[in-house]
C-alpha cells in the first residue's frame, strides 16, 4: 500500500459530520450529506469526493485504494456496517447493512445492494442502473423503478431529520478551510 | 464445544437402562436438557419423540391474526388478509402506492408528501420485485386476498380441481352415508381441533380400500361396486392443450427453453414447488402466494395424557399457560475439560496466535484427548429446585453382552476408565435473586457442613491434596462443580462417551407417601431413612468428552 496521504478534509457548511467520525486522507463532503458518528472514510491512495444528500450510517467504511478519485454521487444511502471500496458510485443507490462492495465494482445509479451481500467479482464490472443484488448468494434482478419518487422523498426526509437531530447530541466537525 | 452432555428418555426402549453410548442408534434416545419435558403425574422425563402433539390454534405468522379453525380449510391454510410472500425470494410483500404522475424528473428540494396514488401494488423490500411486473394491481390497499381470489379461482388447475370435486361429490355423499361412521377412536381429552384433524385423516375414502389386510376381500367387492356407479369423468381442458395455455409441460416448455437467453427467465425449483399444482417454468408466471398459516401446538404426556405444554391462545403472546419442562425439575449439568479451557486461554493471551483463534477452537489437537493420558473433567450441577438437593453419580458399566458381541470382530478392551465421586454431593437451592452475602452461608451452613462431611468421607478428601482431584471443587450459589477423571488407554480412539446415572434426593411437596411406584422408571424408590418426606429421582445421561486424537495425526498437524 502506498504511503497514506496527507489529511485534507473539505466539508460543505451544510453537511453534518460529527467529530467522532473518522476521516483520513483527502476527503471532500458535499452539501446536505450526513455522516454518523463512528463512520470511517479512508482515502488511502486517492481522494474521496462525496456528493450532496448522502447518508453514511454508523460503522460504515468507505475506502479508496486506487490512485484515482473515488466519486460518490448524490442521495446515496450507506446503511449500518457496510463496507464500500467501489471507485465510482452514481446517485440514489442503497447499500444495505453489512453489505460489502469490492473495488472492482462500479455502481451506476438507482442500484440496491441487499443486506449482507458480498459483491466481490475478480474482474472489473459496472452495475447497470436499477440493478438489485439480494439474497445470500448475491443474486441479481432489475428493479422496475416503480416507487422511486416516493423513495427519493423518504430519503430526503430521512436526511432532514438527521440534520436536525445529530447536531443536538454530537459536536460537529468543520473542514480544514474554515 | 468438545464436551457435552445429553439426557436419556426411556421412551424407545423396553428396559429402563439406556443403550450403550458407542452405538450409533443410541443417539435417538438422548436429548439436550432444553428439549425435554417432565410429567409430574408419571414422575418421568418425556421427549419430543414420545409426547402427543396437538394443534391448539392457527394463526398467520405475518399479521398474527388468529384464524378460527372452522375457516382454515376454506381459506386453504393460507392467510386470507393482506399477507403475501414474494414469488422470487420468499420475503414478505408490502402494499405500496404508485408514484404521483406527471413530475417524472422532479428532484426539487421541497419535501413533498410521500403519499402515493392508486393503483396499489405489492412490493418486495428484499429483491424489489413488484406485482405490477406481472400485471397485478389493486384499487384499494385492503382486502388484497379477496381481490386476488378471482385470479386464484380462475386458474385452469383450480377450475379443473373444482370440476373434479363436483364430479365426485354425489358419489362421495352417497357412499359416506352408506358406510358406517368410524368413530371408534378413543379421544378422551382431545380438543375439537385435533379431533377434527385426526378424524379427517382417519376417515375412509370411499372406493379406496382401508389399510387392513383382513378385510381386503370385502373392500375389493366395495371397490367393484363403486366402480360401476361412477360415470366417466370428462376433463374441462384437453391435456394436450394445457401446455399452450401456459400451465406447463409439453412442447411449449421445450420451445421456451430453446429460446432461453437468461437464466433468470426460468423459475427456480424453490420458487415453484411451494405451489400446490405443477407450475409454469417461466419466472414471469410466478404469482405472489398467500402466507401459509402456522399452528401453536400443545403437548401431552403419552402415558397419562396430562398436558405438558400449552401455549397461550393469543398469537402475539409467546408465553405458556402450562410449561412442564425438564429443566425446571432436573439439575442442569455442564461438562467442561479444564485442559482444553486452559489451552484456549493460552491461545487468547499470546498475540501472535490471536488471528487463528477461531481455527484453534475447532482444532482437535489442542482441545482433544490424547490416548494413554489421564484427564480431569468438570461437571457443574445447577439446581433448579427451591430446595437443596443431594446428587449421587454412578458410571454405568456397559452390559457384558455388548462387549462379547464386539469381541467377535475385534478383541478390544474398554478404551477408557472413568472415576467419579461416589459420595453424595449437595447442591444449594435455587433462589430468585442470588446475592453474595455472608448470611447466605449461615442460611445453608448446616446442610453444607453435612454434605461436605459426606464428600470428604468419600474420595474427595484423598484427592484434594493431589493436583487431580475427584470430588467437589467449587460451590457457588445453586451450582456445584465436581471433578472426575478419565484414564485413556493406549489404543483408545473415537469419542469418549459414557453413560452416567444421576440420582438426586429432594424434598417432596405433596404430603402423602409416594406409593405409586412406577415400573418403567427407576424413580421414587423412597430411599431416605431419616427424612420421610425426601424423595429420590434418577435419570441417565450420556457424557461426551470429545474425540480422542491419534498421536500420528496430531504430530502431522504440528509439522504442517
Amino acid at each position: 500500500m502506498p504511503p497514506a496521504m496527507r489529511d485534507k478534509i473539505t466539508i460543505h457548511s451544510r453537511a453534518v459530520v460529527p467529530q467522532d467520525a473518522e476521516l483520513k486522507g483527502d476527503i471532500t463532503i458535499g452539501a446536505g450529506t450526513i455522516v454518523h458518528p463512528k463512520a470511517t472514510i479512508f482515502a488511502a491512495a486517492g481522494p474521496i469526493v462525496i456528493g450532496s444528500g448522502c447518508i453514511l450510517e454508523e460503522a460504515v467504511i468507505l475506502v479508496n485504494r486506487r490512485k484515482e478519485v473515488m466519486r460518490i454521487g448524490d442521495d446515496n444511502l450507506f446503511e449500518v456496517g457496510c463496507r464500500v471500496e467501489s471507485p465510482s458510485i452514481g446517485n440514489m443507490n442503497t447499500i444495505s447493512a453489512r453489505a460489502r462492495v469490492h473495488h472492482t465494482v462500479r455502481i451506476s445509479s438507482y442500484c440496491f445492494i441487499g443486506a449482507g451481500c458480498l459483491l466481490v467479482p475478480t474482474e472489473d464490472e459496472i452495475l447497470e442502473e436499477y440493478t438489485v443484488v439480494y439474497g445470500p448468494s448475491a443474486e441479481r434482478r432489475n428493479w422496475s423503478g416503480r416507487g422511486k419518487l416516493q423513495e427519493a422523498d423518504l430519503r430526503r426526509k430521512h436526511a432532514d431529520y438527521l440534520k436536525e437531530m445529530l447536531p443536538k447530541f454530537n459536536r460537529l466537525r468543520r473542514g480544514d478551510g474554515t | 464445544m468438545s464436551a457435552s452432555i445429553e439426557y436419556y428418555c426411556p421412551c424407545l426402549a423396553a428396559s429402563p437402562h439406556p443403550p450403550p453410548p458407542h452405538l450409533a442408534s443410541s443417539s435417538y434416545s438422548f436429548h439436550p436438557l432444553h428439549n425435554l419435558y417432565f410429567c409430574e403425574e408419571c414422575d418421568a422425563v418425556r421427549c419430543n419423540r414420545c409426547v402427543l402433539v396437538e394443534v391448539s390454534g392457527y394463526f398467520c405468522p405475518n399479521c398474527l391474526f388468529e384464524v378460527p379453525s372452522a375457516s382454515v380449510r376454506a381459506e386453504k391454510n393460507r392467510c386470507a388478509r393482506n399477507c403475501f410472500n414474494c414469488p422470487i425470494c420468499r420475503n414478505t410483500l408490502s402494499v405500496v402506492a404508485s408514484d404521483p404522475e406527471g413530475n417524472e424528473g422532479r428532484m426539487s428540494p421541497i419535501v413533498s408528501n410521500t403519499l402515493g396514488e392508486p393503483p396499489f401494488f405489492l412490493f418486495c423490500n428484499n429483491c424489489r420485485w413488484d406485482s405490477a411486473e406481472i400485471g397485478i394491481t389493486f384499487e384499494k390497499p385492503t382486502g388484497l386476498a379477496a381481490q386476488l381470489q378471482k385470479f386464484e379461482d380462475s386458474a385452469p388447475d383450480a377450475l379443473e380441481f373444482e370440476h373434479l370435486k363436483e364430479h365426485f361429490e354425489p358419489y362421495l355423499r352417497a357412499s359416506s352415508s352408506a358406510l358406517p361412521t368410524t368413530t371408534a377412536h378413543s379421544h378422551h381429552h382431545v380438543n375439537p381441533i385435533t379431533a377434527a384433524a385426526s378424524s379427517a385423516l382417519a376417515r375412509d375414502v370411499p372406493g379406496v380400500g382401508k389399510y387392513n389386510p383382513l378385510t381386503r376381500s370385502r373392500v375389493g367387492r366395495d371397490k367393484n361396486a363403486g366402480k360401476q356407479e361412477i360415470p366417466d369423468y370428462n376433463s374441462r381442458v384437453e391435456i394436450g392443450t394445457l401446455g399452450a395455455l401456459g400451465a406447463g409441460g409439453g412442447d411449449s416448455d421445450v420451445e421456451f427453453m430453446r429460446r432461453l437467453e437468461d437464466m433468470a427467465e426460468v423459475a427456480a425449483l424453490e420458487q415453484r414447488w411451494v405451489n400446490s399444482w405443477t407450475a409454469s417454468l417461466r419466472s414471469s408466471d410466478l404469482k405472489p402466494l398467500r402466507i401459509p398459516l402456522q399452528v401453536k401446538k400443545s403437548k401431552r404426556c403419552p402415558a397419562c395424557r396430562h398436558i405438558l405444554i400449552k401455549p397461550e391462545q393469543k398469537s402475539q403472546s409467546t408465553r405458556y399457560k402450562i410449561k412442564l419442562v425438564a429443566a425446571n425439575y432436573l439439575p442442569a449439568i455442564h461438562v467442561s475439560l479444564p485442559h482444553a479451557i486452559a489451552a484456549m486461554e493460552l491461545m487468547k493471551r499470546s498475540p501472535s496466535l490471536n488471528k487463528s483463534l477461531s481455527s484453534v477452537v475447532d482444532d482437535p489437537s489442542v482441545t482433544g484427548l490424547m490416548p494413554g493420558k489421564t484427564y480431569a473433567f468438570h461437571l457443574a450441577f445447577t439446581n433448579p429446585l427451591y430446595d437443596p438437593i443431594q446428587v449421587r453419580l454412578k458410571k454405568v458399566q456397559p452390559k457384558p453382552m455388548v462387549n462379547t458381541d464386539e469381541d467377535h470382530d475385534k478383541p478390544r478392551r474398554v478404551p477408557f476408565q472413568v472415576s467419579l465421586p461416589t459420595a453424595a454431593i449437595g447442591i444449594a437451592a435455587f433462589a430468585e435473586a442470588w446475592e453474595y452475602e455472608d448470611d447466605e452461608e449461615d442460611m445453608f451452613g448446616l446442610e453444607e457442613d453435612d454434605l461436605d462431611m459426606d464428600a470428604h468421607g468419600g474420595t474427595g478428601k484423598d484427592g484434594r491434596g493431589k493436583t487431580r482431584t475427584v470430588g467437589v471443587i467449587e460451590r457457588r450459589a445453586n451450582t456445584t462443580v465436581i471433578s472426575g477423571e478419565v484414564i485413556l488407554t493406549k489404543e483408545a480412539r473415537g469419542n469418549v462417551r459414557f453413560n452416567m446415572l444421576v440420582s438426586y434426593t429432594y424434598r417432596s411437596d405433596d404430603p402423602e407417601p409416594p406409593e405409586e411406584n412406577e415400573d418403567g422408571t427407576p424413580s421414587r424408590s423412597h430411599a431416605a431413612p431419616k427424612a420421610p418426606e425426601m424423595k429420590n429421582f434418577s435419570f441417565y445421561t450420556v457424557v461426551d468428552l470429545g474425540p480422542v486424537v491419534r498421536r500420528e495425526e496430531s504430530r502431522s498437524e504440528y509439522d504442517a
